[in-house]
């Protein structure tokens, strides 16, 4: 999915923790000493307001952050919220049942959000899918509350239980206490190395998955963490207003809170946690006076917004604020690491591919590929366009995709296997048009090809970047290395797919897949990119197919070449016996048509 | 005889409520989520025309020509620069909803409203005696799909809007202005639209939040259709069925999801859901 616009979202500064620690203090200071300076209405309304502030939140890093358009947070609050009044209108209020209504607020969601996440992220799942659960989702329970008779109130919802014995504003602290420590977890997070993985799922997917990140258990996991955080927002608006109603576990405060999110401004956390306090406070005093004109009002800048400011309000801030301080963020310090040792080498070969076949419908596009890769082998893929010479490294990477046939790597069938898992078995593929991903920094991209191997912080942001020796040499010879704090959108096409093959090289692939590596390069760059691929072949012994037109370019660096023309391969040799033979050059010269 | 003729009515209506959204969706990739607003303006032009003391039955063309001008401005100010950005568009369309609902609350009130009933009474078919109206929703259902065809297989706007459908880009390089194809694709779905709130009216009562039981509803189906008609009225047949079926054997409210439940687990199992028909 594009979203270009989008990229001025993110955190864009790493900021110091200790900064963003004392100003999370004073503002749990502020929600401290607030209902002393507040009257009886504003501190009932901002409490209500700030519980669904932390709804916005959940919103945001699911919606802003990973690109996950979601409907369905309202459910999981309702569930939350309905298991805490369940709790305590059925069986008391005593204290050892209050904390079982806490925990149970949150393992209802967290055992809802963990089946749901399971139902709607599978490899090959849509955008649209997961938008269309997260409206089922929220249907579904609140059905299931109208047909609960007097376990859940029917459409009266239940009323008259006993919840925490705390006084008005001693709700607004707990709400708003809760509230700062979401929000800074929040930032923590989105800020760590492990919290630009969602950023680069929003960003780009395939890729994600093409360097070995499992993306859909890490969104079952985001679906399902944040389901239990807004199970507590339950639990404490079901403790705050005494009353729990249909309404809270419905698609349309669904809409309600992405509604909030998107004017507060996706992918800033704080944005749309202002923006839900500020609507949802100004809705209550304004609702009394011109209830249907002050919905219309938030429906139409909402509208505007969408078209016009993507990023929301908060884009105004952030936007100000890129062109004082530049883009550059700081650029952590690279650092080599020692050559992943791999295991006994089998007797197998690396690579052993027979009887390939893939065809759509009757229409054969591959047929009958039988080719083999031992390492150290630089083995080019040529053909006309057409040929199949895409959809074959497709099927060397993809378990999913060949229609017959079996891939085998290191004695081993990929088949059924998807892209992340093939990956780790040690195929590295680098696309036709450079895939990488556009609102991250040259470093972040580097550490997202290692995040398969290393599990990235949760907190904190390393300000070392490490990577194997190989990786780092590309970075050098293309002066990337100069460039790590740089965000890839302001890079060059050349640059973009130096890039790409320094973030494939980072996940010490024992076999390398290189489609058009030097398609709309500069001479000098295709030499650089020569002379790396044979340094990786002759001297480290890893094993690379590459897709090429460029026959010149082909027979200078090429231990091996394998000619496909009309799916088929009809030439497997040397160099030198490909070069000069007759079924090539009538291929090439366009002669063999017929 | 009740059971078949409700399963059959039902799933007529669902078509009519659907065609409109699969209409834009087909062709422009877009989820018009202000598909319930386009609805409730239709039901609302029958109400107009009813104060005015005009005959009912012009409410359908009035409906459809008010939707149509009102999409098309759509289209124009809002959905067109989002194509790039199907989910947002998504949102916009569904602000565009709330922005619909709340200027009818100022202009009608929020009370619920009646209009008129347009073929009273029952008639007698194999001895079960049956409402009129609900067999002219299906005598409707039938129309449109029949008209759709038409108006795909055998006309030249049909041909460009199916050349959109299959390859948007080859289509705009072959000369064919695809931005206005959009715009009356966009503009033929809300009238739609506006035709299927028109034929709701004697049904369900009229407000202004009416519209929205039906989106979700009508969303689902369109989302396991995909592009084509004869799935669409297939999905409506079965689905519609399984509704009928649960809110009769079972319970009504169950009935209520059955449409989202069933096309939510279609999907999964068969991401194409039935667009292969």
């Amino acid at each position: 999915m594009s979203d270009t616009t989008l990229d001025s979202a993110g955190p864009a500064r790493p900021g110091p923790l200790w900064r963003l620690g004392a100003l999370a203090i004073a503002a749990a200071a502020m929600m401290i000493l607030a209902p002393l300076f507040l009257d009886r209405f504003t501190v009932n309304v901002l409490t209500r307001s700030m519980i669904f502030a932390i709804l916005a939140v959940t919103v945001d890093l699911l919606w802003g952050f990973t690109g996950i358009l979601t409907f369905g947070q309202a459910a999981f609050f309702g569930a939350g919220a309905y298991a805490t009044a369940m709790v305590l209108t059925h069986m008391g209020s005593g204290p050892g049942l209050m904390a079982l209504g806490l925990l149970l607020s949150i393992l209802v969601p967290v055992a809802l959000a963990a089946a749901v996440g399971w139902l709607t992220f599978y490899p090959g799942s849509s955008d649209f899918y997961a938008t269309v659960i997260s409206l089922v989702v929220p249907i579904v329970v609140t059905q299931l509350i109208y047909s609960g008779g007097t376990w859940t109130g029917s459409s009266s919802g239940l009323v008259g239980y006993f919840g925490l014995d705390l006084s008005l504003g001693g709700f607004f602290r707990l709400a708003g206490l809760c509230l700062v420590a979401v929000v800074f977890a929040a930032l923590v997070f989105v800020r760590s190395d492990a919290g630009r993985v969602l950023t680069a799922i929003r960003n780009n997917e395939t890729r994600c998955a093409y360097l070995g990140i499992n993306t859909q258990a890490v969104k079952i996991a985001l679906t399902t963490v944040l389901a239990g955080v807004t199970g507590i927002a339950g639990f404490l608006y079901a403790n705050a207003s005494g009353v729990v109603a249909p309404e809270n576990t419905g698609f349309v405060f669904g809409t309600q809170l992405v509604v909030w999110t998107a004017l507060g401004g996706r992918g800033t956390i704080i944005g749309p946690a202002l923006g839900a306090v500020a609507i949802d406070y100004l809705s209550a005093q304004l609702s009394g006076q011109l209830p249907f004109l002050w919905q219309l009002v938030v429906g139409l800048m909402f509208v505007v917004m969408i078209i016009f400011m993507p990023n929301g309000l908060a884009a105004l801030v952030t936007g100000w604020r890129r062109v004082r301080k530049g883009p550059a963020a700081a650029a952590p310090a690279l650092v080599p690491i020692a050559r992943r040792a791999r295991g006994p080498a089998s007797d197998a070969p690396l690579l052993q591919i027979e009887r390939l076949e893939k065809a759509y419908g009757s229409h054969k596009v591959l047929e009958d590929i039988t080719l083999t890769v031992r390492p150290g082998e630089l083995v080019s893929l040529v053909g006309p366009n057409g040929a199949g010479k895409t959809t074959l490294m497709r099927c060397m990477t993809d378990g999913q995709a060949a229609s017959g046939g079996t891939v085998r790597v290191n004695g081993e069938s990929i088949t059924g296997l998807v892209p992340n898992r093939i990956v780790a078995r040690g195929i590295g593929r680098k696309f036709q048009v450079a895939s990488v991903f556009e609102s991250l920094t040259v470093a972040e991209c580097l550490r997202m090809a290692r995040a398969a191997h290393e599990r990235p912080s949760f907190t904190r942001r390393r300000d070392t970047l490490a990577l194997p020796q190989p990786a780092i040499e590309i970075l050098r010879l293309t002066g990337l290395d100069r460039q790590l704090g740089a965000e890839v959108s302001l890079l060059s096409h050349g640059q973009k797919q130096s890039l790409e093959l320094a973030m494939v090289v980072a996940l010490e692939p024992a076999l390398i897949l290189l489609d058009e590596p030097t398609a709309g390069l500069t001479k000098a760059e295709r030499t650089t990119i020569g002379t790396v691929l044979q340094t990786l072949t002759s001297e480290l012994g890893l094993a690379a197919i590459l897709v090429e037109h460029d026959l010149d370019f082909v027979r200078d660096i090429s231990s091996r070449i394998v000619v496909l023309h009309q799916g088929r391969l009809v030439l497997d040799g040397t160099v030198e016996e490909v070069v000069n033979d007759d079924i090539v050059k009538r291929i090439y010269s366009g002669g063999d048509h017929g | 005889m009740t059971l078949i003729l409700d399963i059959l009515t039902t799933a007529a209506i669902l078509f009519v409520i659907a065609t409109g959204l699969l209409t834009i969706f087909g062709v422009l990739k877009i989820i018009n989520f202000a598909h319930g607003a386009w609805l409730t303006i239709g039901a609302y032009c029958a109400v107009a025309v009813g104060q005015l003391g005009w005959s009912p039955w012009l409410a359908f063309p009035v409906a459809f020509v008010v939707g149509a001008v009102l999409g098309g401005l759509t289209e124009r100010f809002i959905v067109r620069p989002l194509y790039a950005r199907p989910l947002d568009a998504i949102l916009a369309t569904w602000g565009l909803g709330i922005v619909v609902g709340q200027l009818i609350t100022l202009g009608f009130g929020r009370d619920v409203q009646f209009t008129a009933p347009l073929l009273p009474g029952t008639a007698d078919i194999l001895g079960t005696s049956y409402s009129i109206y609900r067999l002219f929703a299906l005598g409707a259902a039938i129309v449109i799909g029949l008209g759709f065809s038409w108006l795909m297989e055998g006309t030249r706007l049909g041909l460009s809007a199916r050349a959109v459908i299959m390859n948007e880009a080859l289509a705009h390089v072959l000369g064919l202005d695809t931005r206005r194809i959009r715009w009356v694709t966009f503009m033929i779905g809300c009238g739609l639209a506006g035709l299927a709130g028109v034929l709701l009216t004697p049904l369900t009562s009229v407000d202004p939040n009416m519209g929205l039981a039906w989106l979700v509803g009508s969303f689902m189906l369109v989302m396991v259709a995909g592009q084509s008609f004869a799935a669409l009225a297939l999905a409506c047949l079965l689905l519609g069925g399984a509704q009928v079926l649960v809110s009769t054997f079972l319970s009504p409210i169950l009935g209520g999801i059955t449409v989202a439940v069933l096309a939510a687990i279609i999907l999964r199992i068969s991401p194409k859901g039935f667009s292969r028909v």
